[in-house]
């Protein structure tokens, strides 16, 4: 499927003979190529989980966060270059922020997701600029609602009941399908995508790595914080028994 | 790359306009899923191609709207706010480090006339930066041939005649033909503005359905 964009490949600014933006769909390679992240609506609340690849033992755990609050009730979790995510952070930082100055009311999901997906967009659009190479996941807990969007480096906009992105994404997708969409708990929607990330990664690739998650939802007070150390925790051990258990019927069916 | 469908066609005293819905994962939640809008209470647009293109055009087309009623206190007539974004898209043609925007946007309102009537239009502006106002129009896939489809219900000014019913029917009607393919009530969204009532707005299911059936019993 991939064909080269000789030529038409080297600006935002040029479409293709075929009507694609090459530079547009590079940055979304950058996206396919990174650790998953999956984000889940649920009755009472949003959850959402990232695979951290790292580059050394020597991080201290539960640092460079790729989930982040942008206000009190809502906060983005991103895959793909992480310096480009945390410009998107800062600017939907300033758009929530300047929100609530000229309205006096916490945005809405769908509002924060429509003007990071116009920013987005922008980037797009001129030859000074390179698209983000990153895809958001907005999840937020407010007066409407809770709200799962994604956004990704064209700039289009979609609500989600279940988002995966990043290289695991189809098997993710495959798993959320066989999910009771939109009615799980957050804690049971903790615990399914700590099993999905685990399936899906994969340890002969990416040896060192970290599971983060974060919440907004009826137990943090429509806060977005991380998912308590204890639940993700217990979460993780239940992933990995479950992901080993299925590891170990492979192997034995393989050596029959 | 999109495989989008979209039409407008004119009636006497009516403008219908009618995309497909395509949800295509079980994920996505489908309200949030539209290529309709408002520009203004009056002026509806159908979005056709890159969907975040299209978003841009139509905020630049509401401000356009917006700055018009501060500045002359009455609504925008929806041939000059096509005038306006054509202008808009001619000049990402013509700038250096700009592109174009890879979409065409099919506006509907009942525009007033000097003599204080309404009357139906139907404007679709391209990303050339060219505009023009239809009778019947279609953008995305199958394009020429839901345009040749249409030219032929038109041939002797038949579509002036139609009544707000019958434009409905002939616009869901091209889809069936033009695509060869039968759609449920979901699968489509369809937009209309009305003598009587000029406010753009969306039919619901229900009365998609019903339009739907009309069509297949008089097959």
């Amino acid at each position: 499927m991939s064909s080269i964009g000789t030529g038409y490949d080297l600006d935002t600014d040029t479409f293709s003979p075929d009507g694609r933006i090459f530079q547009v769909e590079y940055a979304t390679k950058a996206v396919d190529n990174s650790g998953t992240a999956i984000g889940l609506l649920c009755r009472d609340g949003v959850v959402v989980g990232v695979e951290k690849t790292l580059i050394s033992r020597m991080l201290v755990p539960g640092s460079n966060r790729r989930s982040m609050a942008v206000d009190i009730h809502a906060g983005l979790a991103l895959t793909g270059l992480t310096a480009d995510a945390r410009q998107v952070i800062s600017r939907a930082r300033a758009e929530c922020s300047e929100y609530k100055n000229s309205f006096g009311v916490p945005i809405e999901g769908r509002v924060l997701a429509d003007r990071l997906a116009m920013y987005y967009h922008m980037f797009t659009l001129y030859w000074s600029l390179r698209p983000f190479g990153c895809s958001a996941l907005v999840a937020s807990y407010g007066d409407d609602g809770p709200q799962l969007f994604m956004i990704d480096p064209s700039g289009s906009s979609w609500g989600y009941y279940g988002c995966a992105i990043g290289k695991g994404r189809q098997v993710a997708k495959t798993e959320l399908e066989k999910l009771d969409l939109g009615k799980l708990s957050c804690v049971e929607a903790v615990k399914a995508i700590a099993k999905i990330i685990h399936l899906v990664h994969d340890p002969t690739k990416d040896k060192i790595w970290e599971l983060e998650m974060s919440w907004v939802c009826d137990a943090s007070n429509r806060r977005f914080q991380p998912v308590p150390q204890d639940l993700l925790a217990q979460a993780e051990e239940e992933a990995k028994k479950q992901v080993g258990d299925s590891e170990k019927t492979k192997t034995t069916a393989m050596s029959e | 790359v999109s495989t989008q469908s979209t039409w407008g066609i004119r009636g006497a005293k009516c403008a219908v306009v009618v995309t497909q819905r395509k949800v295509p994962d079980k994920l996505l939640r489908p309200e949030t899923v539209t290529h309709v809008f408002h520009v203004t209470k009056n002026i509806g647009c159908v979005i056709t191609g890159r969907i975040a293109d299209g978003k841009a055009f139509l905020y630049k087309a509401r401000q356009e709207a917006s700055n018009f009623w501060y500045k002359n206190g009455y609504d925008i007539p929806v041939s000059f706010l096509a005038k306006r974004l054509a202008d808009s898209a001619q000049l990402t043609t013509q700038n250096v480090g700009q592109r174009p925007y890879g979409v065409a946007l099919i506006l509907v309102s009942m525009e007033q006339m000097d003599d204080g009537t309404l009357a139906p239009k139907i404007y679709k502006v391209d990303p050339a930066g060219s505009y023009l106002g239809w009778f019947g129009t279609a953008s995305g896939q199958k394009e020429t041939e839901a345009i040749n489809y249409l030219e032929k219900k038109h041939r002797g000014g038949k579509m002036d005649n139609l009544s707000v019913e019958d434009s409905i029917v002939l616009a869901i009607g091209t889809l069936q033909s033009v695509l060869a393919s039968d759609f449920k009530a979901t699968e489509l969204e369809v937009g209309i503005v009305t003598e009587d009532h000029p406010a753009f707005r969306l039919l619901t299911d229900e009365e998609i359905d019903r339009h739907l059936t009309a069509i297949a019993e008089k097959d």
